[in-house]
């Protein structure tokens, strides 16, 4: 055997000659790097599609961000058949940067959902419910429309209730028939929406435009020129995925942005773009902040020049009114420290911010005022670090010292605050730190700075009242609407009377239609949220044995159509054209547009056309131009035409997508010239600090400590948090319904439930096990719905007195093949707001989706 | 030709699966990913996002014992798959020491990453770095992208994984903490990565010299051998 392995002298010179020829020509010696396939040859090296066509989109429903991006078309390989097959992005859009995310690819497979509604369907059993077959018939939707509004027009507008988000159609619908419209959406935004309204905004401004987009701000922030930011729960496991903001958080970690995050949970946003992260105690953010205030307004590191010149930091306050002082022209008053008088503030060179009382006299009487920023002072002397350390469990120093931080960066120095953070719907304390965080970007000066908060300006998207005025007044909305609106003057002032767009109370809608009568028809517009949408669903789906008319309007059968006697196809948001600004990073003006990039597959029915149908047959005084209801007169509806011919870039919107659809003027930011135009005060407009409709509620005007609504007590101990997967918006069955991203789901553990492994053990809670969530029955009295879920252990959740939910998995409709009786359903453990408790904690009623403490316990 | 790699910087990845979802939609593998089959997933665990793919090693252990050379390394980085050649045996499965290649029952075939290469053709990056919403994966020349990590490792105290594990590949891992405490695969490390680097350092006369001294000791194993047999006849005589 030895002997066969050896190598004669001729033998060994042979091979090693071959050898060094092979070799010399070859530039591939290595073993396993034997070139099999000459380049572009290997199968692997072919495309594997054929691109036909590329369509510009721009996204919808999935964020608030909205990117551009452009549809891929092209030929599938496994069927031969032209589909959409991707997305790419378009660099030139100041939101994406032509970046898109998963939601978005998602987008473009529920196209060719197998379950996606193609036809109308009516209700023949009437016992309605998931576990009820509703016997469906299908109808031409034409018909079914018909049946519709016919049954429609037996109600008194009162009866009604539109379930719709203040969209341009259904405003004009709502408005003209003179019901009600509680949104089902956009909620989550109503903290952020009024307390921006009335402290920045202040609508209508000639900038607002469409509640589609971010949160019904007309602000973004400028997180790739930020210097500092401050987070208060804002790194969500949401946020995760959302690609028209992850590519400026990158941007701003690369120019060297600090980011302090406190939340008491640690996603991966914490690990990869936090400076500091701090576990904070669930509910107390609003403790850290005012004492951030306070540490500010005592070392005096306060941008002066911003909150002189932009916010009402000089203006005076009647003590006992607790109302600013104004002048008969409306202009805001301040007291001149030169002249000894109470004078217009923007006339006053040197007006006093702190000091008084100083006596005013107004009308032959003598009142007592301060400055704002006095009262300010008094308000937060009290919130120091270190009693913000008892609440929070933040220690004082490092609030100490971030505050000084913060404010040393001025006015590139932020707290950037959205939908479901810690100053969104969670508590119902959130209004108040939604309040504390505009004061301090107040004191920073950051807004309507660069690098700090972007206000939208010199682009507008028409409202349809304003291209087809209507020919009389609307008819008076509802004295006692279901939503219970009424009893929360500060916000249905702003919704009757300055922006019909404004987010509505669903988390009160269905305790309205659960312990009432008020509405007898319901028409949801529902893309697509179905029950999700809705905290204690439980509450609607019981009132729909009462109601005489359901209705909804949707891409899928969702759980909602269970409960309804008429479902309506809706087109998939990629068969319609769009028109949208660039609210999300509004540093430049810009519009961009999407065309369809298929026609409906089906007998789909868009919301426009059913609207103006709607519209016609019930209100026809309101959608005719010369009020004859005369179809043929049908008002114009085409806004998009107008907003690119008024902006100058092309003569109607057809013209502006065949040129590409977009259009962006990349002019310099101007640094507080937006402020002045839309703030209050105009024509020199201002920050507000102080808000005046507060006190007339039995409010403080400025923020003052409270603590959460709902308080521990036995095994109600577990502080519930709520997320989203960052695949996922609400149980929407374009991503929920999505195989792929079903699974991406189970192998993140996004359909358990979160807990710290410490406490766990101490529970005797083990990896997997089966457990079932509670609410503590003094804080859900009605139709308790307790949840079954698999926990996971996870250091993630960095503290031991809460556990952490995903909200939208799973979905009850059992046509939805893939979403079908998928993971628990976190709304179910969340009560609906009775109006007349939630009025006393919060004069939005927004909040409180977080405040509800669950007990735990595993299923034997 | 030019050698291409990946650099994920795990500091800037927030685990939103678009890399996983654009190479689903881009192979048009959405009922295999389904089953869990996913040629690059993110997976978010309590220390770290485990971005689990093929590493295309320098000197991968699929190639070398894939008995009908379905694997194959390119010169320019990606470790190829012939899905006709497969006979779906899973030796690639057993050998890959990241894990890597997933076997699909009902195809009877593998699941993995080929760093598309059909893109890389057309000169543009692999579709999962061009979605990367926030750059986190980065793309370009493997020296380039291998001194960037460097750079960054320095500048910033990470760790560098996939520079020597298993000899180096060309799939660049940066990281806060050692990858291999959030999931990455504790896998044997070699410094190959200059000697076997293709191209500028692998040179024809090192084969040569290769082969030459192997040759020279089987000749000196011959001369030793007929010298030890002369000196048995000569003891015999």
């Amino acid at each position: 055997m030895e002997k066969k392995n050896e190598v004669s002298r001729r033998r060994f010179l042979q091979v090693a000659g071959a050898t060094g020829v092979v070799l010399a020509g070859s530039a591939f010696p290595f073993r396993n790097l034997t070139p099999a396939w000459a380049f572009g040859d290997h199968p692997q090296e072919q495309v594997p599609y054929r691109i036909t066509k590329r369509v510009p989109q721009v996204c919808a429903r999935a964020c608030e961000a909205d990117c551009a991006y452009t549809i891929v078309v092209g030929v599938d390989p496994a069927t031969g058949v032209e589909r959409a097959i991707t997305l790419e992005g378009r660099p030139e859009d100041p939101v994406s940067n032509g970046k898109f995310c998963i939601k978005g690819m998602g987008f473009v497979d529920s196209l060719y959902d197998p379950d996606r509604l193609m036809v109308s369907l009516k209700r023949t059993n009437p016992k309605k419910g998931t576990d009820e077959d509703p016997g469906w018939v299908t109808m031409k939707t034409e018909d079914a429309v018909h049946e519709v509004i016919e049954k429609l027009k037996t109600y008194k507008p009162e009866e009604i209730l539109m379930a719709s988000p203040g969209d341009p159609y259904t405003n004009r619908l709502a408005q003209s028939i003179g019901c009600t419209r509680a949104d089902q959406r956009t909620e989550c935004f109503g903290t952020h929406y009024y307390l921006n309204c009335l402290t920045l905004t202040n609508p209508p401004n000639k900038f607002y435009s469409s509640c589609y987009t971010p949160s019904h701000h007309v602000c973004g922030y400028d997180y790739d020129n930020s210097k500092y930011q401050i987070w208060f729960g804002f790194d969500s496991f949401s946020k995760c995925g959302k690609a028209g903001m992850l590519n400026h958080w990158a941007a701003g970690k690369k120019n060297g942005c600090r980011i302090v995050m406190f939340n008491p949970v640690r996603t991966p946003m914490t690990d990869g773009y936090a400076s500091e992260h701090y576990a904070i105690k669930p509910g107390t953010d609003l403790a850290v902040a005012l004492a951030m205030i306070n540490v500010i307004l005592k070392a005096g590191k306060y941008n002066a020049d911003f909150i002189h010149k932009y916010s009402d930091a000089p203006v005076l306050v009647d003590e006992k009114a607790k109302a600013a002082l104004k002048a008969d022209d409306g202009r805001f008053l301040a007291w001149c420290t030169k002249h000894k008088k109470a004078e217009p503030v923007d006339e006053c060179d040197a007006p006093a911010l702190d000091g008084g009382p100083f006596k005013v006299s107004v009308a032959g009487k003598e009142i007592s005022t301060k400055p704002v920023m006095q009262l300010l002072k008094e308000t937060t002397k009290a919130y120091t670090p270190e009693w913000a350390t008892k609440i929070s469990e933040v220690p004082a120093k490092d609030i100490r010292r971030i505050a000084l931080e913060f404010a040393a960066a001025a006015p590139y120095s932020m707290v950037p605050t959205y939908k479901r953070d810690a100053a969104g719907p969670n508590y119902a304390n959130s209004w108040r730190l939604r309040h504390a965080i505009n004061i301090l970007n107040t004191l920073s000066g950051s807004i309507d700075h660069e690098g700090g908060i972007l206000l939208l300006h010199d682009v507008k998207m028409p409202w349809i009242d304003e291209i087809a005025p209507p020919v009389a007044p609307y008819p008076e909305q509802p004295a006692k609407p279901v939503d219970f609106r009424n009893e929360f003057p500060v916000t249905d002032n702003i919704y009757r009377k300055r922006d019909f767009s404004a987010p509505g109370h669903y988390g009160m809608v269905g305790w309205g239609l659960y312990k009432t009568n008020r509405a007898k028809a319901v028409f949801f517009r529902n893309p697509h949220r179905g029950l999700f949408s809705m905290i204690q669903s439980q509450m609607l789906e019981k009132s729909t044995e009462k109601l005489e008319l359901v209705v909804d309007w949707n891409l899928y059968l969702d759980d909602l159509g269970y409960f309804c006697d008429y479902v309506l196809p809706a087109p998939h948001q990629f068969e319609e054209g769009k028109m949208d600004l660039r609210l999300y990073y509004p540093k430049y003006p810009c519009i961009v547009g999407g065309s369809p990039v298929q026609k409906t597959p089906g007998d789909q029915i868009g919301w426009g056309g059913l609207a103006a149908k709607i519209g016609l047959a019930l209100a026809p005084k309101y959608w005719t131009t010369d009020g004859s209801g005369d179809p043929a007169k049908k008002i114009p509806t085409n806004i998009g035409d107008v907003a690119v011919k008024k902006a100058g870039i092309a003569e109607n919107a057809a013209e502006f997508m065949k040129n590409g659809g977009f259009w962006i003027d990349k002019k310099p930011y101007q640094n507080y010239r937006t402020i002045e135009e839309i703030g209050y005060g105009r024509p020199h407009g201002r920050v507000r600090m102080y808000i005046d409709e507060f006190a007339e509620v039995d409010h403080s005007p400025l923020p003052i400590w409270a603590p959460r609504w709902h308080e521990t007590s036995g095994d109600f101990k577990f502080s519930m948090l709520v997320t989203r997967a960052p695949w996922h918006m609400h149980a929407d069955p374009n991503f929920i319904n999505n195989p792929v991203l079903k699974e991406v789901t189970i192998r993140n553990h996004m359909d358990t439930v979160w807990m710290n492994p410490k406490v766990a053990a101490k529970l005797g809670l083990k990896e997997g096990d089966k457990v079932i969530l509670e609410n503590d029955p003094r804080y859900m009295k009605d139709l308790p719905r307790p949840q079954k879920a698999t926990l996971h252990l996870t250091k993630r959740v960095a503290r031991e007195d809460c556990v952490l939910l995903f909200h939208g998995i799973g979905h009850r409709a059992k046509n939805l093949k893939v979403a079908a009786n998928f993971g628990y359903r976190d709304g179910d453990l969340i009560p609906q707001k009775d109006p007349f408790m939630s009025k006393k904690h919060d004069p939005t009623g927004m909040g409180w989706v977080e405040d509800v403490f669950v007990s735990i316990k595993k299923i034997a | 030709m030019k050698e291409y790699a990946i650099l994920l910087d795990d500091t800037y990845c927030t685990g939103c699966n678009s890399c996983a979802y654009r190479c689903i939609q881009e192979f048009r593998y959405h009922d295999q990913a389904a089953k869990g089959l996913f040629r690059t997933f993110v997976q978010i665990n309590d220390d770290g996002l485990y971005q689990k793919r093929c590493m295309h090693c320098i000197d991968p252990d699929c190639v070398a014992n894939c008995p009908v050379k379905a694997l194959t390394k390119s010169e320019y980085g990606p470790v190829l798959y012939d899905v006709q050649k497969c006979i779906g045996c899973q030796t690639c499965v057993r050998m890959c020491k990241f894990h890597v290649p997933q076997f699909d029952e009902v195809a009877r075939k593998i699941v993995k990453c080929s760093m598309c290469a059909h893109r890389i053709n057309e000169n543009k990056p692999p579709a999962c770095v061009e979605v990367c919403p926030t750059g986190a994966l980065q793309f370009g020349e493997y020296q380039e992208m291998l001194d960037r990590a460097k750079k960054l490792a320095a500048k910033n105290n990470l760790k560098i994984y996939g520079m020597n594990e298993n000899g180096g590949t060309h799939v660049i891992v940066l990281a806060k903490a050692d990858p291999v405490s959030f999931g990455y695969p504790k896998v044997p490390v070699k410094d190959i990565t200059k000697s076997v680097s293709m191209g500028e350092n692998f040179t024809v006369p090192t084969a040569i010299a290769a082969v030459a001294i192997g040759g020279f000791k089987k000749f000196s194993e011959r001369r030793t051998r007929v010298e030890t047999e002369e000196k048995d006849k000569l003891s015999k005589k």
